[in-house]
């Protein structure tokens, strides 16, 4: 994927959650967030700390927009800080040697790999909003629909949008 | 300082990351009422309990002050106890009859601290800082909180030496409180815990438990100061009960001692010889 096309997915994905996305509120139970995805499909080869920086930054940007201060950002710069032994953990390493980066197109790794993502973004983020350990079964049903309803979301964009063009 | 440079050069990723998520947070509890409600919460629970502790230690530390101080008080109180009962005994008496004497004080305590002791012999002693110049002679009673310790043998200008209860050459009056029977108490040398209180009528009925009190048959010491508890009960002597009586001093604790001054001790003890001759 070149810088261009991650940049267009980037607008694609931003404006998407912005202005649609954020807007959709389901029994406040699930929160839906496909920006993520900008983090996740990140071209591999750059520098990791660049990576947090945007990681960052991004978080620090949708919070802006959305008004919860820090919330987003402390749970993207997570992303981008596991992000490198995620791709190790979830890949197969001598694929990765060969290709120098993971094929986005492979969807089995894929899948496995949002979803992992997903699980400790939302477990974050919800903990991070909730910001206490009352009501715990509460907060857990919320990190488990936002991750499924989050993940369904992600794997629309992926058929949509992923999927054809790297064919 | 090399190596702190390479170390931070190695980690610098994930000291980054902990960096950026610490900018995280502040922001989240800056700028969201929210969490900036729970987190000063929780931080003023945590902080309270650690400055909690430290006040905690730090009474530790002012004990022995808090410790003079409260002596102080305690012979302040004495003091007026006493002039209060010297003020009812006043107020109480006839008015055909009157007596210069009952206007003065009976009783006056000084506040003492134990320098050294000698406890571990039959003839024991205790020091004390306080000596003549402070008001202190020979055969005044000295008492702790905790109850009765012994009487001033002899005092230079700045020490007195004390006999205490735990000496086999005192002999001090005392009585069983709830029945008023008395008799005197002597050590036998053996354990600094015990003493025991002779003469006592067989008949006398002494349980377990009861309170020993000084007597103030004598002029040394006020009446009803506590010496200690009833033990054990001896019947086997003659005529005499032979009681075992636990001290409610603890001697190889005491500091803070006072000493109780009897005004009129003379004016009784002249009396007394008198009597004799």
């Amino acid at each position: 994927m070149n810088n261009v096309t991650y940049f267009i997915h980037l607008f694609i994905l931003l404006f998407v959650q912005l202005t649609i996305l954020d807007n959709i509120q389901i029994h406040s139970y699930v929160y839906i967030n496909i920006y993520i995805l900008a983090i996740y499909i990140y071209p591999y080869r750059l520098h990791k700390t660049a990576t947090l920086l945007f990681g960052f930054l991004l978080g620090f940007f949708v919070d802006l927009a959305n008004h919860t201060m820090g919330i987003h950002t402390a749970a993207t710069a997570l992303l981008a800080y596991i992000r490198p032994r995620l791709i190790l953990f979830t890949s197969n390493r001598e694929q990765l040697e060969i290709h120098g980066e993971q094929k986005i197109s492979e969807f089995n790794w894929f899948f496995k790999y949002i979803l992992l993502n997903n699980t400790i973004f939302n477990f974050v983020l919800i903990l991070c909003e909730a910001f206490s350990f009352n009501n715990v079964l509460i907060t857990l049903v919320r990190i488990v629909c936002s991750t499924l309803v989050s993940t369904l979301f992600m794997l629309l964009y992926y058929f949509i949008a992923l999927k054809k063009k790297q064919n | 300082m090399k190596d702190i440079i390479k170390l931070i050069i190695k980690y610098h990723f994930t000291i980054i990351f902990v960096l950026l998520e610490i900018i995280a947070f502040s922001l989240m509890v800056m700028h969201n009422n929210y969490q900036r409600t729970i987190f000063s919460s929780y931080t003023s629970s945590f902080f309270g309990a650690i400055s909690s502790t430290v006040t905690e230690i730090k009474t530790y530390f002012y004990l022995k002050e808090t410790n003079k101080k409260l002596v102080a008080e305690n012979i302040e109180l004495r003091n007026q106890i006493e002039k209060a009962r010297v003020l009812y005994n006043e107020s109480k008496s006839d008015s055909l009859w009157h007596s210069n004497i009952s206007a003065e004080y009976k009783y006056i305590y000084i506040t003492a601290e134990m320098l050294n002791a000698g406890l571990n012999k039959t003839k024991n002693y205790i020091i004390i800082n306080k000596g003549s110049l402070h008001g202190i002679t020979s055969e005044m009673a000295v008492c702790s909180s905790e109850g009765v310790v012994g009487i001033v043998e002899k005092t230079s200008k700045h020490f007195s030496k004390i006999l205490p209860l735990i000496n086999i050459n005192l002999r001090v009056s005392a009585k069983i409180k709830k029945n008023g029977y008395y008799g005197s108490l002597q050590w036998d040398g053996n354990d600094y815990r015990y003493t025991y209180l002779n003469d006592i009528p067989f008949h006398v009925d002494a349980e377990v438990g009861d309170t020993i009190v000084t007597s103030g048959l004598s002029p040394i010491f006020p009446e009803g100061e506590i010496i200690g508890f009833i033990e054990s009960v001896n019947k086997k002597t003659a005529n005499f009960l032979r009681i075992k009586v636990k001290l409610a001093t603890d001697f190889k604790k005491i500091f803070d001692v006072y000493i109780i001054a009897n005004t009129q001790k003379r004016e009784q003890e002249q009396l007394e010889v008198i009597g004799d001759e």
